[in-house]
């Protein structure tokens, strides 16, 4: 990622877009900040808030024509806040907090004619900004059009309060001028630049036609004229006064400083936001009502009408997804840290955890208004990390050890249906369902070689995903270049994948092959004769996140399961919008307690019992302690009759050794051939009770480790001793990682009480 | 990590040479970086012992934090 493509994505992102109601301020007052303060009783924070930004605040706030009003997204349940009455509340209740500094004295004149609020606004900001402000006007008293209010709305005082203000900021204020031509030319010789309140008698008399100033820079004129402020067609507008004065100092200022008068001015004034805001789900409120309407709002109604204030965010991804919640930002923030934590040469990266928890699921993605890509963003920030040696090697190295496993000898083949030497297509389980729930494959690939015609090829193995996951691109194209090779070997069947994350692998990176998901498959074919029962109570489906893209195979799924008669009852983050269950990404692996929160997460969407069709939502649902069944459990029920809603999940071991099993058990009985030859360790026999077993599979320790170091241990005789228990303590590092085994010898084999591991490397270990 | 004592009395013995483990400096390594730590060891066939509380603790912490270098 370079600087641009991080500004790209940085504006993808609309989280920090202003809300509706500072958009339609035209000077951008922060509204939502202001509610927030009221809402939490810290009044001199609202007027804090005010004073920042709203000049005079002690009369604009008393006036104010609300035009954010009219934006406000509570309109969209209940009533819009009451902006001006709170703004008067503010003002009249707290004085002011925050006075503006004026900066130091830097030339340029500056003659104001006229004393509306928009000459009032421009003195103030030229001022403040250290420049030499006259105002001069025909008027005896500041405020013009100002001074038509009533006493009980805009006291007198308050407003000659201004003639104060502006003397405090050095402003000279010159009543009781003819404006005629001999004051213009004064006017024009003395000041380097002029603004011209139309809110304010006899402009129409001096030599300047101000009538139509440019609507972007309020010239009138190319000689250091602007005017602005007064009645338009839309009426006599206080923010409008305030704007124009405003927009005419920042002109005068680019003026006097001989810049352009109009490059990046988009945003002054009321702007479109593309903040995006749901309100579904909030409940509609009313608009809280002063219970005595001449004095206002009392510090009490204040407080309840802004907590009204549904603080506008967008937040949308992050309301969904256990990753973002977990590290607590939004997709701009994160592409920040990432874009940082790439940048470091020398330190500690703080980001890689972060970075590797993704789901890469997409589903922010399509929440987003934007389709922000933070799964893109994530999974090629790791190819990055990979190519540059700074990818933490344990992050995922437990899982790639899986699916090295699974590709090996002793899980994966390829065979022609027995009997023939041809296949029209070829079933691809996929590593996960040949792990999680070998008797299904069996009974899947019978039922497929059982009612297709012209031959059903097997291919036990490994999609390469969690390479691609992993950021391995080199390892990635390697497996899909075995795959392909072994594919075109077999004539280029059509493969039939039960997995949805094979399905969308071969689809995007083999597209010359030809893919079908198991689930369409079956759909057009004979079910088979059901064995088991079907529960009584609607179960809810669990989409896996690789099949957000492939509505016709969620589809197929959902006519499999009618025909089943299994009533179904959709829950709301299903389909496009579903969860991933922890293992995208690896995430599970990356970041082992973040894992089981996203399976928890996308357990509860609802509290029916669910059904999967994917192996490892399927495993990672159930480990979190739902009732959850995959859906060939129902097709083809194990023998056994167990209630597939309470198969437990298998775990990293019972994986491991059911896709063994699996490949030994359908060599033996379909193909007739012999066994692939066991290395020796695994002749030792483990009794593992199962709170060690769960112990092992949050601490990534496999059966097949504690075999390996118990035969070591056993062969050599280096091992600890407790004199006490008779226990012993073993250790052994196959390749990277270090497994200690504490063990007892049984009669029948060996009883495991503990198990831990380490990377470091000790004295005497090969490195 | 480096220079630190992680000795702590134990009821593990050396099996291969049944005897007692005693405290002895030894080099740790991970990612290109050596500590030398106190661990307690055989004093005759040198089998360092690293117990689970270590291991999950203050070495992965460093280990992790080396990960990230």
């Amino acid at each position: 990622m370079d600087q641009p493509q991080l500004r790209t994505l940085e504006a993808t992102c609309i989280q920090e877009e202003s809300p509706q109601c500072s958009a339609a301020c035209p000077i951008h007052i922060d509204v939502r900040a202001f509610m927030g303060c009221l809402a939490k009783e810290d009044w001199r924070g609202a007027r804090r808030v005010l004073d920042r930004t709203m000049p005079f605040a002690d009369i604009v706030g008393r006036i104010c024509d609300e035009p954010c009003r009219r934006a406000c997204k509570r309109a969209e349940t209940g009533d819009p806040l009451a902006v001006g009455s709170l703004e008067r509340f503010c003002v009249t209740t707290v004085p002011m907090v925050l006075k503006q500094p004026r900066l130091p004295a830097k030339g340029g004149s500056v003659a104001v004619i006229g004393s509306g609020l928009s000459a009032m606004t421009a003195a103030l900001d030229l001022a403040r900004k250290g420049r030499n402000v006259v105002m001069m006007t025909g008027d005896e008293e500041v405020g013009g059009s100002l001074r038509g209010y009533a006493e009980e709305i805009l006291p007198a005082r308050v407003l000659s309060g201004a003639v104060e203000t502006l003397d405090s900021y050095g402003v000279n204020i010159q009543f009781g001028w003819s404006l005629n031509k001999e004051f213009f030319d004064i006017v024009r010789q003395d000041s380097d630049a002029v603004f011209f309140d139309r809110d304010c008698a006899g402009l129409a008399s001096l030599p300047v036609d101000c009538t139509h100033p440019d609507p972007l820079t309020l010239a009138v004129g190319n000689d250091g004229c602007f005017a602005g402020g007064g009645t338009t067609e839309n009426g006599f507008s206080i923010m409008k006064q305030v704007e124009d004065g405003r927009r005419a100092a920042l002109s005068i200022e680019r003026y006097l400083q001989k810049v352009s008068l109009t490059a990046q001015r988009e945003r002054e004034g009321a702007c479109p936001t593309r903040l995006h805001t749901v309100t579904i789900g909030i409940e509609s409120l009313k608009e809280v009502q002063p219970a005595d309407p001449s004095t206002g709002f009392t510090q009490q109604e204040s407080a309840r009408e802004a907590s009204r204030c549904i603080q506008c965010e967008c937040m949308e991804c992050v309301k969904q997804c256990a990753f973002l919640q977990e590290f607590k930002d939004y997709p701009k923030r994160l592409v920040r840290k990432i874009y940082n934590n790439q940048a470091i040469v020398q330190g500690t990266r703080t980001a890689n955890k972060m970075i590797n928890s993704c789901m890469l699921c997409g589903q922010c993605t399509v929440i987003c208004p934007h389709d922000f890509p933070m799964a893109t963003v994530c999974r090629s920030t790791r190819e990055n990390m990979v190519a540059k040696s700074t990818m933490p090697p344990s992050a995922h190295e437990f899982a790639l050890q899986d699916m090295e496993f699974s590709l090996g000898e002793f899980s994966a083949m390829t065979r022609h249906q027995p009997g023939r030497d041809s296949s029209r297509f070829l079933f691809y389980p996929g590593c996960q369902l040949a792990g999680s729930a070998p008797f299904a494959v069996e009974q899947t690939y019978l039922h497929l070689t059982g009612h297709l015609a012209g031959g059903v090829g097997l291919m036990l193995g490994c999609c390469g995903i969690p390479a691609h996951w992993s950021g391995r691109q080199e390892l990635f194209n390697q497996t899909m270049q075995s795959f392909q090779a072994e594919v075109n070997r077999l004539g280029d069947p059509l493969i039939i994948t039960a997995c949805s994350s094979c399905y969308a692998v071969f689809k995007e990176f083999a597209p010359e092959l030809q893919v079908q998901s198991l689930w369409q498959i079956l759909d057009r074919m004979e079910l088979p004769e059901r064995k088991t029962a079907i529960p009584p109570q609607p179960m809810t489906i669990h989409d896996p996140c690789t099949v957000r893209h492939d509505p016709e195979i969620r589809a197929s799924v959902r006519n499999i399961i009618k025909k089943l008669g299994i009533s179904i009852e959709e829950q709301p983050y299903s389909g496009e919008l579903t969860d991933c269950c922890g293992y995208g990404g690896l995430m599970q692996f990356a970041n082992v307690p973040l894992g089981e929160k996203a399976a928890r997460a996308k357990g509860l969407r609802s509290d029916l019992d669910g059904l999967a069709y994917c192996a490892m939502c399927r495993d990672n649902i159930a480990a979190s302690g739902r009732r959850i069944a995959h859906l060939l459990d129902y097709l083809f029920p194990a023998a056994e009759q167990e209630d597939p809603l309470l198969r437990p999940n298998p775990g990293f071991s019972r994986r491991h050794e059911n896709r063994a099993r699996l490949k030994q058990h359908l060599l033996n009985t379909l193909w007739h051939e012999e066994p692939v030859m066991t290395p020796d360790y695994k002749s030792i026999k483990l009794f593992i009770p199962p709170q060690v077993m769960e112990l092992m599979n949050t601490r990534h320790i496999l059966e097949d480790d504690i075999q390996k170091v118990i035969f070591q241990a056993e062969q050599t005789g280096k091992r600890l001793v407790d004199p006490e228990n008779g226990h012993f303590l073993a250790s052994f590092k196959p390749v990277r990682v270090t497994y200690w085994v504490e063990y007892q010898p049984d009669k029948q084999g060996y009883i495991v009480h503990n198990a831990y591991s380490h990377r470091m490397i000790l004295p005497g270990d090969a490195k | 990590m480096s220079n630190f004592s992680f000795i702590s009395e134990t009821e593990w013995r050396c099996g291969c040479c049944n005897k007692e483990l005693q405290p002895r400096k030894v080099n740790v390594e991970y990612m290109g970086s050596v500590f030398n730590v106190e661990l307690m060891v055989c004093p005759v066939c040198g089998f360092v012992l690293v117990p689970e509380d270590l291991a999950l603790g203050k070495m992965l912490e460093v280990e992790q934090l080396l990960e990230d270098k």
